[in-house]
């Protein structure tokens, strides 16, 4: 018998695992924040490298660094990695950082599917980049890759470029799956939705677009892999299909995807203007409806990325007509931002001018 | 009041605005040269004046406030945190807003969408990588390829006033006419731009397009494909020249009788170094852009023509994916692009040039039967 109480078994249980298997089979919402952030940033700068190789050849006219066809490589996965890899996981990644913290909740609804939401990412990432070194070259169709010329004069690695969309996708998915489920049921108790802070917000509407969208992009690109391999014609009119209905339905999935992008900013940036405003962010309820009715609008105004496609006068007119409505509340957002700075008490840390330069442009 | 007070007179000034505001830094629209480039102008200036003089108001405010509500210099922050009438008016009036600019908009958008009632009918083929613009109503047509030298593109040479922006063969309308063209393409989609113009419609494949300009002014009128089409899109641009009615028709005239003398060419007995000098240029325009001058190609894409076992095997295979091109390849039919001659011309030069010396020829008749009996 031992006078000494045995200490050893109990010290397992404190703190995170070590090494690799912290950051493979995390379930913290922190842990697995921080990882979408690194991942982000490291794509930031593999997007902006290309980016670079983009200005470098443009700086005068002629060729001097490299041949047309690299050069819409690097144009293609240039607008690829900066959309789906460093965008998209940044605000996933203050998603899961802020949304448990502020909404009281211990962490999201879902921390497994968390994690296999987050590393789905670098093996899709993965694809993506190695097709710059197949034979062909990388996806030279620009970020929206149109058809006929991505599906019938692709390179052989569009087909890894349409597997790597679908596992991005289904991150996509999951992770906004998670945040509604984390934002409708666990919030703190007397925290009815009206009183939520505004980023988790702007968050709710950004899953729901999520989930309403990325279907519809697996949707156009399992079109795609059909008539590059499967010999069907959605986008062939010589077999009865249309080239513009790829872009009807790339822009159904496209608009909203550019709200997804920047709804969770509006709710960041309400935060720090009202925090270093000093003051309380003005017309609360204005701003929620306002992010509502943005993202609203937004599933309707698709074709105004096909103005010059011919599509019949009627149609035209109805999408420049709910094109400039979408105006209306954007306006009302910017109007309360600055309402919220006026007569506070202003301090312009990093942040705030961050934010004010955000409101300008 | 007085914010309503600044804004009609910015709305006033927006379509007073005359063009000279334009200036010569080139960081506006162009005005352009037909009524419709004019009208979007208008617009343009318009909602411009229309958004400064909102970003006054709102930017102002900011402003202040960063000057005057700052922290540092001892600024208390006041509490009032909604008002529900200031909410309403600020959705009520953007959206009249809206409604004031929507009308001129639609005025010109209706206009630009009528192509009756043309004068002239030119069809428009976007091809990788070149224009082809066919006369429907006059039996003629002819490819626009840039025509700036290579050297110019790889900085061997001193790069050219319009370069990057200069055809050999440019289209050519009447001034002061309605001019329809009918837009289609040949393999991916293309977008026929002319700025001044103010006409900007893709060219789809499989589909028809329509669109309509008449230009004021003759000059020549430069622009670009604006659809990205593979590798050379930034190589095949939009060049028109609008010269005056009786040039047009004395032009028409020549080019009904040169496309007349063409098909008669096909009739003709050709000799082996005429067909061969004939195929060089042939080639030069139509097949080096991937073939290369050299006939080495690019690989695994563009299959090298120096002894290739096409060039210098089998001749009905090689007039076949000449004439017929290769389904789920960029090798591209032939047959309706070039005439009769050419395709000869250039089947032949294939099979001489490079050192493949086949000693074969292929005739402009030969090409017409095998094409007839497909």
């Amino acid at each position: 018998m031992s006078a000494v109480a045995d200490t050893h078994s109990q010290e397992h249980h404190h703190g995170p695992a070590k090494g690799i298997s912290r950051w493979l089979l995390t379930t913290n919402h922190k842990d697995i924040g921080s990882m979408y952030l690194m991942f982000s940033f490291a794509m930031f700068l593999l997007g902006g490298s290309m980016a670079m190789v983009i200005r470098a050849e443009l700086f005068q006219p002629g060729l001097q660094i490299v041949q047309p066809e690299f050069f819409n490589q690097m144009t293609t996965m240039h607008g690829l990695i900066m959309v789906f890899g460093a965008v998209m996981p940044a605000f996933v990644g203050l998603a899961n950082w802020m949304l448990p913290l502020m909404i009281g909740a211990p962490d999201m609804a879902l921390p497994r599917m968390n994690n296999w939401s987050f590393w789905l990412l670098p093996c899709a990432f993965l694809i993506l980049v190695s097709t710059l070194f197949m034979q062909g070259g990388a996806p030279n169709f620009g970020w929206t890759f149109y058809a006929p010329l991505s599906t019938t004069y692709g390179p052989p690695s569009t087909t890894f470029f349409i597997f790597a969309v679908h596992i991005m996708g289904v991150s996509s998915i999951m992770g906004a799956i998670n945040v509604i489920a984390t934002i409708l049921n666990m919030r703190a108790p007397g925290m009815t939705l009206m009183k939520m802070p505004l980023f988790v917000w702007t968050w709710l509407i950004t899953a729901f677009l999520l989930i309403a969208v990325m279907p519809v992009l697996a949707g156009v690109v399992t079109m795609m892999l059909m008539d590059i391999n499967f010999g069907t014609s959605f986008f062939d009119a010589s077999g009865g299909g249309d080239p513009v209905l790829f872009q009807h339905v790339f822009w159904f999935f496209g608009h909203p995807e550019v709200y997804i992008m920047i709804l969770p900013a509006f709710g960041a940036i309400s935060h720090i203007v009202a925090a270093f405003s000093r003051k309380p962010l003005f017309g609360y309820a204005s701003m929620v409806y306002a992010v509502g009715a943005i993202a609203l609008l937004s599933f309707v105004v698709w074709a105004h990325h096909m103005f010059t496609v011919g599509i019949p006068l009627a149609g035209q007119l109805f999408f420049m007509y709910a094109t400039m409505l979408i105006a209306v509340p954007t306006g009302v957002k910017v109007f309360n931002w600055v309402t919220t700075m006026f007569r506070g008490s202003l301090s312009f840390e990093a942040p705030m001018l961050f934010a004010v330069a955000f409101i300008i442009l | 009041m007085r914010v309503h007070a600044k804004r009609a007179v910015a709305l006033a000034a927006g379509l007073l605005s005359p063009a000279v505001v334009v200036a010569d830094w080139t960081m506006n629209m162009t005005p352009g040269v037909t009524g419709t480039s004019n009208q979007i102008f208008s617009l343009h200036m318009t909602i411009l004046w229309i958004c400064v003089a909102i970003g006054v108001v709102v930017f102002g405010v900011m402003f202040w406030s960063i000057f005057a509500h700052r922290k540092s210099q001892g600024a208390k922050p006041a509490n009032f945190h909604e008002n529900t009438v200031v909410e309403i008016l600020w959705t009520i009036i953007p959206f009249a807003i809206l409604v004031a600019m929507a009308i001129p908009a639609t005025a010109t958008l209706v206009e630009m969408y009528d192509t009756t009632e043309s004068e002239v009918d030119i069809k428009i083929t976007g091809y990788q990588w070149r224009w082809q613009y066919e006369y429907i109503n006059e039996d003629f047509g002819y490819f626009s390829s840039l025509s700036t030298p290579r050297d110019q593109i790889e900085n061997r040479q001193a790069k050219g006033e319009n370069y990057l922006l200069e055809v050999d063969n440019p289209l050519v309308i009447p001034v002061g006419k309605k001019v329809r063209f009918l837009l289609t393409a040949n393999d991916v989609i293309h977008s026929w731009w002319v700025p001044e113009f103010g006409v900007k419609k893709d060219a789809i494949p499989g589909f028809i397009n329509e669109t309509w300009t008449r230009v004021d002014e003759p000059g020549i009128y430069r622009g670009q494909c604006t659809e990205l089409c593979g590798k050379d899109h930034g190589f095949m641009p939009v060049v028109v020249e609008a010269v005056p009615e009786e040039e047009y028709n004395a032009w028409v005239a020549e080019q009904r009788e040169a496309a007349e003398k063409e098909r008669q060419l096909t009739q003709k007995d050709w000799t082996l170094e005429e067909l061969m000098e004939r195929g060089e240029k042939a080639y030069a325009t139509a097949c080096a852009a991937c073939h290369q001058a050299d006939g080495s190609g690019a690989p695994p894409a563009f299959p090298a023509l120096k002894g290739s076992p096409i060039a210098t095997g089998d001749m009905t295979a090689h007039i076949d994916i000449v004439v017929n091109g290769k389904s789920g390849t960029a090798m591209q039919a032939f047959g309706n692009q070039l005439s009769e001659v050419d395709l000869a011309a250039v089947i032949t030069y294939e099979r001489n040039a490079w050192g493949n010396n086949t000693g074969d020829m292929v005739t402009p008749k030969e090409i017409f039967d095998y094409k007839n009996q497909q």
